[in-house]
């Protein structure tokens, strides 16, 4: 007789993605880590030492801090923007009826994935730069003398990035709002909610888990953009991963730039804690004594 | 125990040629009038898709009426937005919030109207005591079973004191056993408040059973509104008779107040006016089997089924219609024999003559 195994055949479905999790991501991520502390690299020279150096530099050079803080920030402000624009949208395409007006919606919303965000990015500079579609508008309408600062600062880098990852949001929380029943608002309106009251009852606390993962999402997306900070930005906004990518490529300083992927996990993480611990006391919150 | 909770005073419910159309052309409600009394348990019974939730849905609120007025307690309330309309509704799926503890989900209504909390905690806990839900005010709708959330349902709806309850198929998901607990349980707290009560069911014996009266609807229209007797011994249209319970139907037509069978054979009803096609409707128990020849029709038993309490045959007549005949089970053990030749009969007055429309 042979005993029944413990290991649930689901668990070999998951070994595929464990191993490509542990082989791409968490020996990578242990290796850079691991540079981020040493005084050198250990296959070159056999006698490296630990060290806070490069930790110490960092926190020592305004143009990082800085740098940290201007990420943040961008993907604090991009989130809640796509939050913003993407909840009413989600709702929407998760509440309509007729097929064929999902179906439209839906393509509405994923279709600009499709193309690269390369090509997105060029569009926002077309419409946004300083002789872009607005600014020259208005000024050949005389309405404007200057053009207005729309790109090469936060702002437009916020506008590209909330257009690029608000895809990622909506389908997020269309997925979760989607699974809410309706007759939950409907119960809340017999028992005398208005039409907004119910949603702020029962729908909004309800897709909490969705709002929490589509901010992740974007939130991590945003933190970590390159190539649309670097355009819209045009070098006036600093963002961490840009100063990454010049100790890697250029500067070839592989430690420091283990110690900036660090410090920018590590902030990203404490945040993303105190994000779902504060949405999670919300949606506690007791109404009755 | 918490005292009981004040009787609402029981509003009545007009509806004046309510109509419901859907796009894509479906005419869910076609112009029903329809006075439910204060105070009364009154059932929508009828099948699936014939218009039993959208008509309740108007009364609510949730559909617009598309034609006519509905009426509640001498109030207009065809345009009145459903959180204006102070109704107590009980959904099929129940619809707790998943979020919120039973104790939470009942005190919603109370907390929309500003009640002060010591008049709110008294009033929860008075409504989950008259639905026998004491001490699971701290759990989520989650942790209950089915009929203990068909419970917070209920007492979420009636804390509000509303002058009408509305409930669709509100036993529907409930096991057979629980299901005829509960519909005791929902009759009595129904006249223990004095609420009207407006119940959904796609059930015969349940409307049966519960209603003072019931309202039979079938495709969108109400074909017949009485007390359960009434709908069940005389049955106006063809509809009513099949849908509730069992019946044997032989077309014929009346003629000279009496009813002429298909087949030329004169049969006993009492007397009826005018003339024209028609059916004769005889319920299984009011027939008789007695010896052959001594009845209105001979035929040959060809089947017969123990119900228990009852037992139904089959006899197949000549012309191979069948009848259905209900005995009592004698509790001899012995039932008539297959094959044997009998006759049927009725008494005049249990025949009900069904014209064609
Ligand atoms: N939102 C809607 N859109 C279009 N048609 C609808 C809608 N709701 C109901 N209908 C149609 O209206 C008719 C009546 O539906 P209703 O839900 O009132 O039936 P019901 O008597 O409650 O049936 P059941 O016993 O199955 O619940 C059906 O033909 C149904 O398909
Ligand atoms: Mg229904």
């Amino acid at each position: 007789m042979s005993t029944p195994s413990r290991v649930s055949p689901i668990a070999w479905l998951v070994a595929p993605a464990g191993l490509f999790f542990l082989l791409f991501f968490l020996v990578p991520f242990g290796v850079m880590a691991l540079f981020s502390v040493l005084s050198g690299n250990p296959v070159q020279r056999p006698n490296v030492t630990l060290t806070g150096r490069h930790y110490d530099r960092m926190l020592g050079d305004s143009l990082y801090i800085e740098s940290l803080w201007s990420t943040l920030k961008i993907g604090a402000v991009t989130t809640a923007a796509a939050l913003l624009l993407g909840y009413p949208l989600a709702h929407w395409l998760a509440r309509m009826r007729s097929r064929g007006g999902h179906a439209l919606l839906l393509m509405a919303v994923i279709a600009p994935m499709l193309t690269g965000i390369v090509v997105r990015t060029f569009a926002w500079i077309t419409i946004l730069s300083d002789r872009g579609v607005i600014n020259a508008t208005l000024t050949g309408l005389g309405l404007l003398l200057a053009p207005l600062p729309l790109m090469y600062n936060e702002l437009g880098t916020v506008i590209a990035l909330v257009h690029i990852y608000v895809p990622f949001m909506v389908l997020t929380l269309a997925g979760v709002i989607g699974r809410i029943d309706e007759r939950l608002e409907e119960a809340a309106m017999s028992l005398g909610a208005s039409p907004m009251r119910a949603f702020l009852e029962v729908t909004l606390p309800l897709s909490l888990p969705g709002i929490l993962a589509g901010s992740l999402l974007v939130f991590a997306l945003a933190i970590s953009a390159y190539v649309t900070p670097y355009l819209m930005g045009g070098q006036q906004v600093l963002t961490l991963p840009m100063l990454i990518y010049q100790q890697v490529a250029a500067t070839f300083n592989l430690a420091f730039a283990g110690a900036l992927g660090v410090v920018l996990l590590a902030v990203s993480l404490i945040l993303i804690v105190a994000y779902n611990h504060v949405l999670g006391r919300v949606a506690r919150r007791e109404d009755l004594a | 125990m918490p005292p009981p909770l004040p009787t609402a005073s029981p509003a009545s419910i007009t509806l004046e040629r309510v109509t419901k159309r859907f796009p894509g052309g479906v005419v869910a409600v076609d112009k029903i009038d329809l006075i439910v009394e204060p105070g009364e348990f009154f059932s929508l019974l009828g099948p699936s898709g014939c218009g039993k939730t959208t008509t309740l849905r108007m009364i609510a609120g949730f559909e617009a009426a598309d034609e006519g007025r509905v009426v509640v307690g001498g109030r207009d309330l065809t345009h009145v937005p459903v959180h204006h309309r102070d109704m107590g509704m009980v959904f099929q799926s129940y619809a707790l919030f998943p979020h919120r503890t039973v104790a939470e989900n009942v005190a919603f209504g109370l907390r929309m109207r500003g009640v002060a909390r010591p008049e709110m905690a008294a009033r929860v806990a008075s409504a989950l005591a008259q639905v026998k839900l004491e001490g699971y005010e701290a759990r989520r709708p989650a942790e209950l079973s089915g009929g203990q959330q068909q419970r917070v349902a209920l007492a979420r709806a009636i804390v509000i004191r509303p002058p009408v309850l509305l409930c669709d198929e509100p036993l529907g998901a409930l096991d057979r056993k629980l299901r005829q607990a509960m519909q005791v349980e929902l009759k009595e707290l129904q006249r223990a408040l004095g609420v009207t009560l407006v119940f959904v069911t796609h059930d015969q014996e349940e409307a049966l059973a519960m209603s003072d009266r019931i309202g039979v609807m079938n495709s969108g229209r109400l074909e017949q509104v009485g007390a359960p007797a009434d709908i069940y011994d005389r049955p106006r249209t063809r509809f009513v008779a099949e849908f509730i319970g069992e019946i044997n139907l032989i077309e014929g037509r009346v003629h000279d107040g009496g009813f002429i069978a298909a087949d030329g054979r004169v049969l006993p009803v009492s007397s009826e006016k005018g003339e024209g096609a028609a059916a004769l409707a005889l319920r299984p128990e009011k027939l008789r089997i007695v010896s052959s020849g001594a009845g209105v029709i001979d035929g040959v038993l060809s089947d017969a089924s123990f119900l228990g309490d009852q037992v139904l045959y089959t006899v197949t007549l000549a012309d191979g219609r069948r009848l259905l005949v209900k005995e009592r089970n004698p509790g001899t053990g012995a039932l008539r024999q297959n094959g044997s030749t009998l006759g049927v009969r009725w008494e005049p007055r249990d025949a009900v003559i069904l014209r064609n429309a």
